[in-house]
């Protein structure tokens, strides 16, 4: 059967398509699916930074693209997982150094091999993002519970519509559940009011993933972090899992919330 | 029955497409259009489509709407099978109209609030970036976001939350109105005046509709007078 084309994208940078890619690619790699991971931020590449995997890069998409190299010599094998696998972008070119029917040929190519295909998209609504949705079956919206960042991605699902994908599927990221319950962030509910889509995914807020980006160990491949539970969330819903959605338990840190106990007995 | 025929009617021309492949169709479409004789009584033609049984999907539609603006003709209408009228639906959304066919729309302009004349249905979220232009009423059943336009030269009703910006009465038609549910816009113009929301004021949780009245957009319940 071919593999899954699922392409991340946000619209606004910054919010975590990286992290988000690199994490479900990893969580599904765990469970056993062969996976695929397509840095399509071609000239600001990152992805194989956050998975840790910049010094294997020989070859790129764009060496695939132009023939320069065939697509086993540019894709890196996961130094942890065997299933996964990293296509880089090329650091050194531009958007426009391919084009829509190159990535849809190439993610074709990609689909025989692997089960999921999973594309990095760059920011923005330009070429990049176009080329990155050109061959997806389905589409991950990333947001952050800002107005900016949901106006962003209410965009982006309305050019998504416009190609004719299958709805696109929502993913909270950084939600922080204390700012919530004190009525100084969005709260998903907010979010879903306005977008008006599927929900497969809440990642809260998790200061391990700045720690584990810097480090090129995403935090999906442990099991102690919330944030990455959250990711693999995403990859056993992707699988066909009935996974609840966890209520965060709003607790605030330990110091905040010894800090509320010593108020109390003031 | 031939493949293409053409018929004409006071809201524009009626063109019906008969069973056949596609590609026949639109190369009887582009013969007939071609005809000398043609050329002058085409010209400028607002198009009403008929398409029947036959499935329609966006990229027929465009290349559709290509054909005709060859001949200065515009699609206003698609009736036919529901995935065809989705499809024109999406393809209108992300082209705005052209401004000469809203043009020739005002000329002929149709008695103030046109309720019920010419409507064009929208059933889906209006979503930032989406613009909606129609030279009649415009009725949103669902939300219109922030960052959407909604610009109608008849009233517009939106049956859900309308957030982003509206315009009715585009043609400067003062007495065009609009209502929705919940009635919070980003920026609502009445023919020639604008009025902005409030910037403190929370949206009041029930229906609402904003008229012009003594030079001023006044907004109240929307109850039934």
């Amino acid at each position: 059967m071919p593999g899954r084309i699922i392409t991340i994208t946000s619209g606004k940078g910054g919010v975590g398509k990286t992290t988000a890619t690199a994490n479900i690619g990893v969580a599904l790699a765990r469970r056993g699916q062969r996976v695929a991971c397509v840095d399509a931020d071609i000239g600001l590449r990152n992805l194989d930074v956050v998975m840790g995997l910049e010094n294997r890069i020989v070859y790129d998409l764009v060496d695939v693209v132009e023939g320069r190299a065939r697509l086993r010599q540019a894709l890196i094998k996961d130094k942890r997982l065997p299933e996964l696998q990293l296509l880089p972008a090329a650091q050194t070119r531009e958007k426009s150094a391919v084009n829509e029917k190159q990535m849809i040929k190439l993610c074709d190519d990609l689909r025989r091999e692997f089960d999921f295909v999973l594309i990095d998209s760059p920011a923005g609504i330009e070429l990049g993002f176009k080329n990155s949705i050109a061959p997806a079956d389905e589409v991950l919206i990333i947001v952050t519970p800002e107005v900016s960042s949901v106006r962003d991605a209410d965009r982006v699902i309305g050019l998504t519509e416009a190609s004719e994908k299958s709805s696109p599927k929502l993913i909270i990221n950084r939600l922080r559940p204390a700012m919530v319950r004190r009525g100084e962030m969005m709260d998903t509910a907010d979010v879903l009011e306005v977008l008006a889509i599927e929900l497969i995914g809440i990642v809260p807020e998790d200061e391990t993933i700045i720690t584990s980006t810097n480090k090129g160990q995403p935090v999906a491949l442990e099991d102690r972090s919330v944030a990455g539970a959250a990711f693999t969330h995403i990859a056993q819903r992707l699988l066909g899992e009935e996974v609840p959605f966890q209520v965060f338990d709003e607790s605030d840190g330990l110091m905040e919330r010894l800090a509320r106990l010593f108020r109390r007995n003031q | 029955m031939s493949i293409v025929s053409f018929k004409g009617t006071r809201e524009g021309l009626a063109i019906t497409f008969g069973e056949g492949a596609w590609h026949d169709v639109l190369n009887e479409l582009a013969t007939q259009l071609n005809r000398p004789s043609a050329q002058s009584f085409f010209q400028g033609a607002r198009v009403l489509l008929e398409t029947g049984e036959r499935a329609l999907d966006v990229a027929q539609i465009e290349e559709l709407i290509a054909l005709l603006a060859q001949h200065r003709m515009t699609l206003t209408a698609i009736s036919g099978e529901a995935h065809t009228r989705a499809a024109f639906e999406q393809v209108r959304a992300t082209m705005p109209a052209p401004p000469e066919s809203l043009a020739e729309e005002t000329r002929e302009a149709s008695a103030p609030n046109a309720f019920g004349k010419h409507a064009l249905l929208v059933q889906r979220t209006v979503r930032s970036g989406q613009n909606i232009k129609y030279a009649g009423t415009i009725l949103v059943i669902g939300d219109v976001n922030p960052g959407a336009q909604v610009v109608a030269e008849g009233d517009v009703i939106v049956w859900g939350k309308l957030r982003g910006v509206v315009h009715a009465g585009a043609a400067g038609d003062d007495n065009a109105m609009v209502g929705a549910l919940i009635l919070a816009p980003t920026q609502l113009r009445i023919g020639k005046q604008i009025a902005r929301a409030p910037d403190d004021k929370r949206a009041r949780q029930f229906p609402e509709v904003a008229r012009v009245r003594d030079g001023r957009i006044i907004v109240e319940p929307w109850i039934a007078s």
